[in-house]
């Protein structure tokens, strides 16, 4: 009988198998071999043609020693896979975001050029999408094999607690998303006009920015501090499920808290670039200066006013 | 997937836990693997060896079924048997399935 395939199958078999149990597995995976060889044979194979009968039965090696040592033949298991795909999902909708946003902030606060920032950020974007999914993944793929699929208390049981609520108009997924983009857009315009400007005119001119310089830093800072707060407030809302009254008098405050201190410095004529319309409209610039700055003011007001009416609105309808 | 195979799959469903009973119930005797298999053949319960080898190294894990290698002949082979929880095991299957048997013959059947 021709031995080495038979060898060379129990010896690939047996390779991943922890030395304590090999000999053993060996043993009995040859006698498991040649008693399927014999059996063929008695059946009337020839040796050579039942070896290869009986091998390629056995299949994949590899395959067989997971089987024989309860080895599990897959990434993340059933009971890991929730838990894993609801993180992945997490970490993927707010990292990349935040990434984007810090990275595209130091750069323009450095000064770079719109192509730079965009050049740079894009690939901070992708590998940070692809490192998040392999570092997960290999976390959860290295606890479900140390624990051996046991309970770590990493997975509670399912209660009728959990059930989310009836998600209603104003807290989904998409909402949360799209109110920290205009949040995420608004700090960056600020910051594009302070570092950059808002118009630009020309060679002489250069940029001409729309605040006034006089904003930064502390007003500034206050602005930056509310639109985290704000932030913070769509989280809260799509982790809540819904609008309820009291986010929407914490949504009241934080409109209040931004539109009267702008307000009250556009009635002294601090929040805008007195240099400004001047500058772009020469021409009876005073009258156009006070009609655009009402203007403004009415806009941020009535913003503020509807948005502050809108979570009221959405509170009352997700109660019924 | 065709019918042939929605039975394939649900016949193997069936019979597997009757194959870790046919185990139980013939190791009360020593036997090794390929006598198993061939016992299992023959009183009609149809096991692949892909099943069966590591059916019984998890069967003896769990404390159902003991081992020893026997030397004695040319070609060394591992004998398992029942253990009492392995017997426990067995009769508390053997029971569930009488059940099983007399809970599927009162059911509404087309001739």
């Amino acid at each position: 009988m021709n031995a080495t395939l038979t060898d060379r199958y129990i010896d690939a078999a047996t390779r991943s198998i922890p030395e304590k149990q090999r000999p053993d597995i060996a043993a009995e995976l040859q006698e498991r071999i040649s008693d399927e060889i014999d059996g063929r044979l008695a059946a009337g194979d020839t040796p050579d043609a039942a070896e290869r009968a009986v091998l390629t039965e056995l299949g994949d090696p590899d395959k067989l020693a997971a089987e024989y040592l309860d080895r599990p033949l897959y990434v993340i298991g059933p009971r890991y896979y929730l838990t894993w795909w609801r993180l992945l999902k997490l970490l993927w909708a707010i990292v990349p975001v935040c990434a984007a946003f810090g990275v595209s902030l130091g750069l323009v606060i450095d000064g770079q050029s719109f192509g730079k920032i965009l050049g740079t950020v894009i690939p901070v974007v992708i590998q940070t999408i692809v490192n998040i999914g392999f570092w997960t993944t290999l976390v959860f793929f290295v606890i479900e094999r140390t624990t051996k699929s046991a309970d770590i208390g990493l997975v509670g049981e399912w209660t009728l607690d959990r059930l989310p609520e009836r998600r209603t108009k104003g807290a989904g997924f998409g909402d949360l998303i799209t109110a920290l983009i205009l949040l995420a857009a608004i700090a960056g315009a600020v910051l594009w006009d302070h570092f950059i400007g808002f118009v630009y005119l020309g060679r002489e001119g250069g940029w001409m920015p729309f605040l006034s310089a006089d904003l930064w830093p502390w007003w500034i800072g206050g602005l930056f501090a509310l639109l985290v707060l704000e932030a913070l407030l769509a989280l809260a809302v799509y982790l809540r499920g819904r609008w309820d009254m009291m986010l929407a008098t914490v949504n009241l405050v934080l409109n209040i808290a931004i539109t009267v201190p702008a307000l009250w410095l556009l009635g002294r004529q601090q929040l805008l670039n007195q240099d400004f319309f001047p500058a772009i409209i020469p021409e009876s610039a005073e009258t156009v200066t006070t009609v655009l700055a009402a203007l403004f003011g009415f806009g941020i007001a009535a913003v503020a006013i509807w948005d502050s009416i809108d979570g009221y609105l959405k509170a009352r309808r997700a109660a019924v | 997937m065709s019918e042939n195979e929605a039975l394939e799959t649900h016949l193997q469903e069936l019979r597997r836990g009757t194959v870790v009973l046919a185990c139980l119930r013939l190791l009360d005797e020593p036997g090794y693997g390929y006598s198993l298999l061939e016992q299992l053949s023959t009183r009609g319960f149809e096991t692949d060896s892909n099943t069966l080898y590591p059916l019984l190294r998890r069967l003896e894990k769990q404390g159902h079924l003991t081992s020893e290698w026997n030397t004695d002949e040319a070609r060394p082979r591992k004998f398992y048997r029942t253990s009492a929880a392995g017997n426990r095991l067995a009769a508390a299957l053997t029971e569930d399935f009488r059940a099983i048997a007399t809970a599927i013959s009162t059911l509404p059947e087309k001739d």
